[in-house]
This record gives structure tokens, sequence and C-alpha cells, in this order.
């Protein structure tokens, strides 16, 4: 702490202008090798710093919230101390740690390139189109991300959540490793091109509180945070690439009118 | 939140009080960014409702007959939308922690292995 206080006086001073020797006369004799090889790249730094820069230096911080500039400069004149409070603040996420940093991606093939990195593509909104057919014994095996599912025609799936699709969308997962049906299997090496698996945004929300909590015993230390992850529901709709046996529905239909009809008679 | 296409919630109720300061945020909402989130889901009900002293708040009726209340008091425009958005995509099912990432009714195409199974 003591060397942090000195090196934030010192970089004040030499954002201020002040020579090294006016330095040495005023912070007395510095023996330690560390603040000496300190002191010359501070100098040499501070004649390319802006002037935003120099004031960061110059000025004493109050605000706890920590920009990218800072930890950058915290890392420069913190050498060999433990960088535990630099965090990787990224896209000017501020204090609140829940709310979505706003980038605007302007460019669509931003957003494609993105979500191919999810292994989604966005497809239209639904408009009155029959998506969700009966049951088809074929399964596939799909990655999202970093989890792999074994889907099925008709079932649900919890993902994290997909930043560029809308409740009521319809998206297609691309990264397809297996494919399988009651007669063939296809292995992909790693996926199988030309395999795809469509699927209908339900719901996306946040999935119950997890209390997180530390302790450390005897060292009067202990910390709750509640963590809510923000989840997307998933409905498989359909499953391409691989040859779906034929189903013979029509025997059942005639069976349970015959019944009724029964029934009709005796009751008649 | 959409179960198969459906729209799940039916009503929002944005109850605000044109007095307290708590409100000021959602009074804000609602001449800013309410007419562009009730244009953009046309098959929801938005009411306003006035509780004049009492802190403001966003209720969602679901078509599962369930409710969710969300207290907005002291909260930014921007904030509140977040909130509406979630709500309007949230099926109204009660937030249990989920035993499973994967449902299915079907969980096997190709029969389930055991040990008694000879390829």
């Amino acid at each position: 702490m003591a060397t942090r206080r000195f090196l934030r006086a010192l970089c004040r001073h030499a954002a201020a202008g002040a020579d090294l020797v006016s330095l040495r006369r005023h912070f007395g004799a510095v023996t330690s090798i560390r603040s000496r090889s300190i002191i010359r790249p501070a100098i040499e730094q501070e004649k390319s710093l802006r002037h935003r820069d120099l004031w960061l230096l110059s000025s004493r911080r109050f605000c706890s919230v920590k920009t990218p500039e800072d930890d950058d400069m915290e890392d420069e004149y913190e050498e060999g101390e433990g960088g535990g409070d630099v965090d990787e603040v990224s896209d000017g996420e501020m204090a609140a740690g829940s709310r979505p940093h706003k980038r605007e991606y302007t460019p669509e093939e931003k957003e494609a390139e993105a979500s191919e990195i999810g292994y989604k593509v966005i497809g239209p909104l639904e408009r009155s189109d029959r998506v969700f057919k009966a049951y088809e014994p074929v399964f596939a095996v799909v990655q999202i991300g970093s989890h792999q599912f074994k889907l099925s025609n008709r079932d649900c799936i919890f993902t994290e959540r997909l930043k560029f699709c809308e409740v009521n969308d319809k998206v297609i997962l691309n990264k397809v490793l297996l494919l399988g049906s009651p007669a063939q299997t296809i292995v992909g090496r790693p996926i199988v091109p030309e395999a795809s698996v469509h699927a209908v945004v339900e719901e996306h929300a946040l999935d119950a509180k997890v209390i997180i909590f530390k302790k450390k015993r005897r060292k009067n230390y202990r910390r709750t945070k509640g963590h809510r992850q923000e989840l997307t529901k998933l409905r498989i709709t359909d499953i391409r690439g691989i040859e779906k046996p034929e189903i013979p529905i029509t025997k059942e239909k005639p069976v349970k009118v015959a019944l009724k009809q029964e029934k009709v008679a005796e009751a008649a | 939140m959409a179960l198969r296409g459906v729209w799940q919630l039916q009503k929002l109720v944005v109850s605000y009080c044109n007095w307290g300061g708590s409100s000021r945020g959602i009074r804000a909402f609602m001449e800013t960014e309410l007419p562009a989130f009730q244009e953009k889901n046309p098959q929801l009900e938005i009411v306003p409702e006035l509780i004049r002293g009492q802190h403001p708040h966003l209720k969602a009726f679901y078509k599962n007959k369930n409710q969710r209340v969300v207290c907005v008091k002291n909260m930014t425009p921007d904030d509140i939308l977040l909130h509406a958005t979630r709500l309007r995509n949230a099926l109204g099912r009660k937030v249990v922690k989920l035993k499973t990432r994967h449902v299915t009714k079907h969980p096997s195409v190709q029969g389930t292995w055991s040990t008694a199974l000879k390829f």
C-alpha cells in the first residue's frame, strides 16, 4: 500500500513536469531497484501521455468504477503486485453487473458472425407456418456454444441466452455432430455438412436465483451474492439431413372410430 | 414467451403514482417508451393504472393464470423497459431451479442400451 501511495505521488509529480533530479530530491534516496526501474518508464511515458492520461495520473480517483484505461495504468505502474483488483472490463460494463452492455451491432454481417459462433442462424418470424409436427423417431447431436444436446423432434432445450434472436423466432442450428434414426446413423467429422436442426425460440427467461455464499471461518469474512442466469428455451421442430422412416398412422384412426360407433350404438 | 407460437403474456398493468418521486421513472417511461412497446406487441393488453401514494409496479398476467409483480420504484425508463421486455419474454411458469436442461418425452430413438443388448 505504501508502495502504491508512493508511486501515485511520483506519477503526479512526473505528470506535473518535474525532472528526475528534482524527483529524487523530493522523494529522498530511492534505493530499491523496482522503483528505479519504474521512474524511467514513468518519465518516458509521461511525454507520450495524452491530456486525459495526465489528468488521470494527477487527480485522485473518487469513483470506484474502473475504466479500461485506469486498469491499464494500474497494470503498468504496479509491477509484481497481485493484480487481483484489475478486472477485465469489457464493453463498458458498469458497476451494475446484471445490465447487459448495449453495443450496437450495426452491420448485419456482424450479427451473423456472432451468431455463427453460437452455431445458430436466425430465420424469419413465424407467420401461420405449420412448424410443430408429430414426433419422428430421428435424433441429432447438436452443439450450441460449448454445450451439446441429443435432440429429437418436439423437445425443449434450455441454453445460455442467445443474443440475437427474439421470442417466436425460427433458429437453425448448424453444428450437427451426429444424426440417427432406427435404420441409419450418420457420424460427423466433426460436423455433418448440410445437416441442420430447426428450432423455435420459446422464451428468454431468468433462472431461479442461486446464492453464492463465501465464508472463511474465524477470519471475519462473509460474502453473499445472488445470481440469476439468463436462459433461452428452444423447441425443436425439425431435423434435416437424414432419411426419416415413415410412420403408419392410418391404422389407429379407424380402430378408434369403430370403438366410438359401438359405444354410441350401445348407449342408444 | 410463446408456447408453440401462442403468446403467454395476456395483460400488463402499469401502476404508477402521479405525485410520488419513486414514480418519476415510470412516468417518463409511459411518455417515451410505452407507446413503442405497445406497438411492438399488439397481442398484449397494456393497462395503465393510477395508484396514488404508492410505489409503482408492473403486474403481468399470464395465460396459465400466473401473476408476476415487479416493483419499479426509483428506476430509470431504460430499466423499466428491460423489466417489461423480460416479463413479455417469459412464460408464466413458476421460477424453479431447472432439473434438466433437456426436456423430452421420447428419450430414445434406437432403443435404450442395456447390458443384455447384443448388436
